[in-house]
């Protein structure tokens, strides 16, 4: 042997229809390591987990765990053999403690019938304090942050003793810190015995975390590597299945900006509460720049897009685009001023899922592009008029006249791109442009942020993944709780920095 | 392109045309077992509208107020209102036709008939615009509005009938009639079948236009498909979504209209047999495309009137028609789920 595999899968093969999810999957995994599985959206990550926790059956191949050969039927089944999974949406009870949590459809019980609460707080301390997770067993959940909770589900899932720990994408939703927190838990859970299955496509997490890497590609195992023997460009090749560049402007020279293209004097909302949402915002964008938006989601970042879009009033302040005022300018005129917006949630307010790729691609380029005649459609304008977005942007699987909806997420964002890149606008809002896309997808959209900017567009960047700043903008402003705490060149900023300023200035309580 | 166009248009009709002829053969076994003259039942029921030039005639009334309503809730629909007011919109049409035809009998026909019809398509739009103003400014769900405009406006059709305009030498709820010189001319060759007709089919095919090939038409299905997405892009959704109401209650009040002066003659408090919740099955079941729904209709109509031609030569009973419509809808939202892809439909609901 000469290992000792906790799990082995030996050929899993899982279709759904016709589609091929996985193929023939071989995956080992040792006692007390920390092993990722990587790869693009749709690669099969989810697919795989879910056979493991018992979601779903496979149709082909067989699991091996500690040594035996097995069938998972459910994830109670998955529990009771000691895989404990923790998924990317949390499952917990925001009204009930910690403890409660932790022993949620399991309660320790007096006489089989009455809870024991007492007990049950307890063992989660104990628990807690194996772990060193800085956590109040009494506390509710509702009052913990999002980092706190995660640590809550992880040890939901230690609760039952699992060996094996599987985490779907953990840091999707975290902030740099506490990512930072996470990573060292997971060396922690790694020391004290347990095995980590963890699932990321993020590389750096994959660098810093893992003792090995598997990668998948298209339902397929492409290589299993010790990840100290690797770079992230060798993973980032075999997820993609070829070289990629996702590093942005870094390191080429300084950038020559023209004028003001859009400017925020003092803007500020309140909410119909009373509540500031955003506070006093000065910002300014040059022509050729990329200024980016840093901070985590919920900090005033919608509101500030959708203030400049012309979709919810300002109380306060000024914008200027291009010079003129389009404070009280509707959407219509803000776009014929020269303003594109790539919202950040693309099935909300960036497409009609219902309707054509057509439609949605000419939505705000009907006069522009020259498709109406009258008040009617020239259909035939119209479906050259995708056509060609669908090949500039290389949009895969897409017909003029299929709905929006059955595109894959990547694809569908391509759309949104191609539509307001189409009216080569003098200033671009862009919001999260790469959320939920793969590494492929999200190199495609950099390049063309970037060469949009080469044209002498003026691009505002919000966007919660910093390495995304990192890598477009030019300059960097950090937002917190509605406020702007500081703009940064790229060349001043630091991933530490930004981060410390992301939560307020302060450093975040271990 | 427009090949993928001819798909689309082909595809709209044949899923309801195959939903209609499975529930007939499903009927037929119905009908078999209650009747010992399954045939002929049947036969009544799909023929007997074409036995006679008059048969035909009662045939197209029957789907004309079928097609407007339906058609006008098809832009409801589009623009994401689920309008279960037809009902109301058309008696409120009915009745203003009525009132100004008889209020004002004694003016001319070319000013008269303009300013009848007018009124009706005001009235249906006003009682329109209610449920449409409400959602767009107050978030006030449509179908409770509707709905009880639907209430409102029949018990205030009947008072009007009852108290103010009734023909006092007829038996039951009726208006006095309108002026013979503002009645609709029948169709040439057809005795008895109202014009109207003709302009629903004019007016179906061209909202089709307008729904599918116009600015205008992207922009109120933007809006009805998705509201901040429409707001984002550009689009003044409210004022679409509202505008949307006014011609679906337009359509209804027409239809109203066009009764009463082409079918009617005059207002009868029972003339409606549930025409505007018969429409909406209508357009639901054309997929929210009014081309389409001028066969839903026509469809619809063929089984009122052959119901009633069963009954008076089998033994079958009427309301078996309402057991086969609603096997159709059955079978039309089962094949929907089927296929899992309700990608050109409403799903807006």
């Amino acid at each position: 042997m000469g290992h000792d595999n906790i799990l082995v899968l030996d050929g899993i093969t899982k279709k759904f229809g016709d589609i091929v999810a996985l193929e023939h999957v071989d995956l080992s995994i040792r006692r007390g390591e920390v092993h990722v599985v990587c790869g693009e959206n749709g690669a099969g990550k989810s697919t795989l987990m879910n056979i493991l926790v018992g979601i779903h059956a496979p149709d082909g191949g067989k699991i091996v765990f500690n040594g035996k050969e097995t069938t998972i039927r459910d994830p109670l089944a998955a529990g009771a053999m000691g895989i404990g999974m923790v998924h990317q949406h949390f499952t917990l009870v925001p009204s009930m403690s910690v403890a409660e949590n932790l022993f949620l459809g399991h309660h320790l019980r007096h006489f089989g019938f009455f809870s024991d609460r007492q007990a049950m707080v307890e063992r989660a301390g104990t628990l807690i304090d194996t772990y060193s997770f800085a956590l109040d067993p009494e506390a509710s959940v509702r009052t913990l942050s999002v980092g706190q909770r995660q640590r809550v589900e992880i040890l939901k899932a230690l609760v039952f003793d699992a060996e094996l720990l599987i985490l779907d994408e953990p840091t999707a939703v975290l902030t740099p810190p506490e990512v930072e927190e996470l990573l060292k838990v997971i060396t922690n859970l790694r020391d004290r015995g347990r095995t980590v299955l963890f699932i990321t496509h993020k590389l750096r997490e994959v660098k810093a975390v893992s003792d090995r890497v598997t990668i998948l590609r298209r339902g397929k195992n492409i290589s299993t590597h010790i990840t100290k023997a690797v770079t992230e460009n060798d993973i980032a090749r075999d997820m993609v299945g070829r070289d990629v560049f996702l590093m942005g402007r870094q390191g080429q020279g300084a950038r020559a900006f023209g004028k003001n293209v859009l400017q925020l004097e003092n803007v500020s909302i309140t909410n119909s509460n009373g509540r500031l949402l955003l506070d006093g915002i000065n910002l300014d964008v040059r022509a050729g720049e990329v200024l980016g938006i840093a901070g985590v989601d919920g900090n005033g970042q919608t509101e500030l897009a959708e203030a400049i879009a012309g979709l919810i009033p300002v109380q306060a302040g000024t914008i200027r685009l291009d010079g003129t005022d389009i404070n009280n300018a509707s959407v219509v005129r803000r776009q014929e001023a020269g303003l594109g917006f790539v919202p950040e949630d693309r099935l909300d307010r960036g497409l009609s899922r219902n309707m054509s790729i057509a439609e949605n691609m000419a939505a705000t380029n009907y006069l522009r592009a020259g498709i109406l005649w009258r008040g009617f459609v020239d259909k035939g304008r119209l479906a050259e008029f995708t056509q060609k977005g669908i090949e500039q942007f290389d949009i895969r699987g897409a017909k003029p006249s299929l709905t929006v909806g059955s595109l894959s997420g990547g694809n569908m964002q391509k759309v949104v791109l191609a539509r307001e890149f189409a009216r080569d606008p003098k200033v671009l809002l862009v919001s999260q442009p790469t959320r939920g896309l793969d590494i492929g997808a999200s190199e495609f959209v950099y390049s063309e942020i970037l060469s949009a900017a080469d044209k002498g567009n003026g691009i505002l960047l919000i966007s919660s993944e910093l390495s995304e700043i990192f890598a477009l903008a030019d300059r960097i402003a950090v937002i917190y709780s509605g406020r702007i705490m500081q703009i940064l060149t790229r060349e001043d900023a630091d991933e530490e920095t930004v981060g410390i300023l992301m939560n307020g200035g302060k450093e975040q309580a271990a | 392109m427009i090949n993928a166009n001819l798909k689309g248009s082909l595809h709209a009709l044949i899923a309801p045309l195959g939903a209609i002829a499975l529930t007939m053969a499903l009927g037929f076994l119905l009908v078999a077992a209650i009747s010992d003259e399954p045939v002929l039942a049947y036969r009544e029921l799909l023929f007997a509208n074409f036995d006679s030039l008059s048969n035909f005639a009662l045939f197209l009334n029957r789907a004309t107020p079928l097609v407007l309503i339906s058609v006008g809730i098809t832009f409801a629909f589009r623009a994401g209102v689920f309008n279960v007011g037809g009902e109301g919109q058309l008696f409120a049409g009915a009745i203003a036709t009525t009132v100004v035809g008889i209020a004002f009998a004694g003016l001319p026909a070319v000013i008269l008939f303009p300013f009848a019809v007018i009124a009706g398509i005001a009235a249906g739009a006003a009682i329109g615009w209610v449920p449409g103003i409400l959602k767009v400014k107050l978030g006030v769900d449509e179908v409770v509005v509707t709905l009880m405009l639907n209430t409102i406006v029949l018990l205030f059709t009947s008072y009007l009938v009852n108290q103010v305009i009734r023909d006092t030498t007829a038996y039951g709820a009726v208006s006095w009639k309108l002026p013979e010189h503002i009645w609709l001319p029948t169709i040439p060759g057809i005795p008895g079948a109202t014009s109207g007709f003709m302009v629903a089919v004019v007016l179906s095919l061209l909202s089709w236009v307008v729904l599918f090939r116009t600015h205008w038409g992207a922009e109120v299905r933007s809006a009805g498909t998705n509201l901040r997405y429409a707001e984002a892009v550009g689009i003044a959704a409210g004022n679409r979504v509202i505008t949307a109401m006014l011609i679906a209650g337009g359509f209804a009040g027409l239809a109203g209209a066009l009764y009463v002066l082409g079918i009617g003659h005059r207002f009868e408090q029972n003339f409606s047999p549930e025409y505007g919740l018969i429409a909406l099955t209508c357009a639901l079941l054309a997929r929210v495309n009014p081309a389409a729904s001028l066969f839903t209709a026509l469809y619809y109509a063929l089984m009122l009137n052959g119901a009633a031609y069963m009954q008076i030569s089998t033994e079958v009973p009427r309301s078996l028609v309402m057991l086969l419509t609603g096997l159709l809808v059955l079978l039309m939202t089962a094949r929907l789920t089927r296929k899992g892809s309700n990608s050109q439909t409403f799903d807006a609901f």
